[in-house]
């Protein structure tokens, strides 16, 4: 099988890309990216291309001529770029990727990330919907996501390869570069004063081997992907030790902006999720993919404190000796 | 705990619970709490129930509604279950129902009609209620939780009320069981412990997840006659 993976550069493609290395049924991998892959690859061929590069990034899909796309190229606004250009590396990143993969002929299956914002949040939606409920994204990202699906669904249909669209958690772990993350990190945290909605998490490695066994198993349908069980924002700023800051209506225009000034912005995607929760029923991933234990969506949060914990080396030398 | 079966593996996660039993009721004191909160680390599922809290307030609720039971072994001891049951206005009906199952099965019910608005909702869904869609339902008994679908509303406790169709398609298959409930007092005056009688499981023929509309419309039919027979009894 030749596995094409978009947004290698990411920490969870990168992982894929690790985690497809091992599979001997995975002859070979070939992943797109606008920044180099995290970690070392053994057998994985990267090559950095910016998503809006249409031509170049055709030429080497229609080159590689790829049997499964890994298609980890969907950019979540103030991660690893602004939102803007999230939305465009994205949308290009899709359309070229995936277009040209499906006109070589050889497309067998289709994983792509996509995320619980399609469902929405707000009257008339389940709070915990399982795969079967309508998607009504309320946020520029669930638009995006629900777009890529859309997308990726309709050339399934037209070139008969089956798409398997994981609708994750916001995907969080010590080393993910996430808005969630940065705003949590805060000293001082906004949480809404009247309320405390719950909301779940999905762990680096559980996302990455989920994508796998998708693409593997060439699952059809959308699935969603989220840590079991659940916690609240309350909880969630106490449990990383941080000072809640109590908000209501318009105070969030202030808290958002000083937020963003503290290093953290906040997109509406995360500012939903702060206010309005974010929950699914993920016990369909759990039977259709076997994914084994999973990490609890509070361990997950615990973690994310984890990163600025740094473990000084001891040296085995007297500093004087080093070099010498 | 989430469990589920794939090809003979069991998927199994440990969900950190900190010794509070999501299904179980418990006991424990205010300081506990406050502590819990304090550190972060107590239980939250993902309707955003706290179980912790709701072990904290249930002894001033079952101080306040003391309920008399008719055939309380009726009432599921473990896995999933829906129970139907008649109410006026508001929550009285389904509080009085879930300090019964408290109390004879020492279970946690969830009440299904949480309303869909900020603060009230937010607080009912702490305390344990759920929004009233198919979807939600239908995690919940996924999760193996003891459901209240009440009927629709009667004014003045007349009787049965009209069974919501939509939300029993996530019911089918799973075990339902009509109740009824009525305050012990005159003119239905909460004076006297409330009256509730469990009916025997209702039969469906469908199974889980078959989303039949006929079946659901049948089960509907057959839990608001079982309820009305139930009230009748009182």
């Amino acid at each position: 099988m030749r596995v094409l993976v978009t947004g290698m550069g990411g920490e969870l493609g990168t992982r894929v890309a690790q985690l497809l290395e091992e599979r001997s049924e995975v002859r070979e991998i070939v992943g797109v990216d606008f920044v180099p892959p995290r970690r070392r690859l053994r057998r994985s061929e990267f090559r950095r291309v910016d998503p809006r590069d249409r031509e170049k990034l055709t030429d080497i899909v229609t080159e590689f001529a790829p049997n499964a796309v890994a298609h980890f190229g969907v950019y979540e606004p103030a991660s690893r770029v602004s939102p803007r250009l999230a939305a465009e590396y994205t949308q290009a990143c899709t359309v070229a990727a995936l277009g040209a993969a499906a006109r070589t002929g050889q497309l067998e299956r289709v994983a792509l990330r996509s995320g619980l914002v399609v469902y929405g949040r707000g009257r008339g939606r389940p709070g915990v919907p399982d795969e079967t409920a309508p998607v009504a994204p309320t946020t520029p990202y669930g638009r995006t996501c629900l777009e890529v699906e859309a997308l990726a669904v309709d050339l399934g249909r037209r070139h008969g390869f089956p798409v398997a669209a994981l609708r994750m958690a916001h995907e969080a772990g010590s080393h993910v570069p996430s808005p969630l993350g940065r705003f949590l990190r805060l000293p001082v945290v906004p949480v809404p004063a009247l309320a405390d909605p719950a909301f779940q998490l999905l762990h680096q490695e559980d996302a990455a081997r989920a994508m796998v066994a998708a693409l593997l198993l060439g699952v059809d349908g959308p699935l969603n992907v989220v840590g079991p069980g659940a916690a609240s924002v309350w909880q969630a700023v106490r449990l990383g030790g941080r000072i809640p800051w109590p908000v209501v209506g318009p105070g969030w225009r202030i808290a958002t902006r000083v937020a963003e000034l503290a290093g953290a912005p906040v997109p509406p995607h995360i500012l939903e999720l702060m206010t309005k929760g974010r929950t699914a029923d993920g016990s369909k991933a759990l039977e259709v993919l076997d994914l084994g234990t999973m990490r609890p969506t509070q361990e997950v949060c615990t973690e994310l404190f984890e990163w600025a914990k740094v473990t000084p080396l001891r040296p085995t030398l007297p500093i004087a000796q080093v070099g010498t | 705990m989430s469990v589920s079966n794939s090809g003979g593996v069991t998927n199994v996660s440990v969900l950190p619970v900190y010794g509070v039993d999501p299904d179980r009721t418990q006991t424990t004191d205010l300081l506990t709490v406050i502590r819990r909160r304090i550190e972060g680390r107590y239980p939250v599922d993902p309707f955003g129930s706290d179980p912790q809290l709701q072990d904290l307030i249930a002894p001033f609720v079952t101080a306040t509604v003391h309920v008399q039971v008719d055939h309380p072994e009726r009432l599921p001891d473990d896995g999933p279950a829906v129970l139907v049951s008649n109410r006026g206005l508001g929550f009285v009906e389904p509080a009085a129902l879930a300090v019964a199952l408290r109390q004879e099965a020492g279970r946690r019910l969830r009440v299904i009609g949480a309303p869909d608005v900020p603060i009230l909702g937010d607080l009912m869904r702490k305390l344990g209620a759920v929004m009233s869609y198919q979807n939600d339902l239908a995690a919940l008994l996924r999760a193996e939780h003891v459901a209240a679908i009440p009927l629709g509303p009667t004014w003045l406790r007349t009787g049965a009320g009209t069974p919501p169709i939509q939300l029993l398609v996530a019911a089918l298959g799973y075990p339902v069981i009509p109740v009824a409930v009525r305050p012990g007092g005159p003119l239905g005056l909460p004076l006297r412990p409330w009256r509730i009688a469990v009916g025997e499981p209702l039969a469906v023929k469908a199974k889980r997840g078959s989303g039949d509309p006929l079946a659901a419309a049948e089960l509907a039919e057959a839990a608001r006659d079982n309820v009305q027979r139930l009230i009748d009894q009182l």
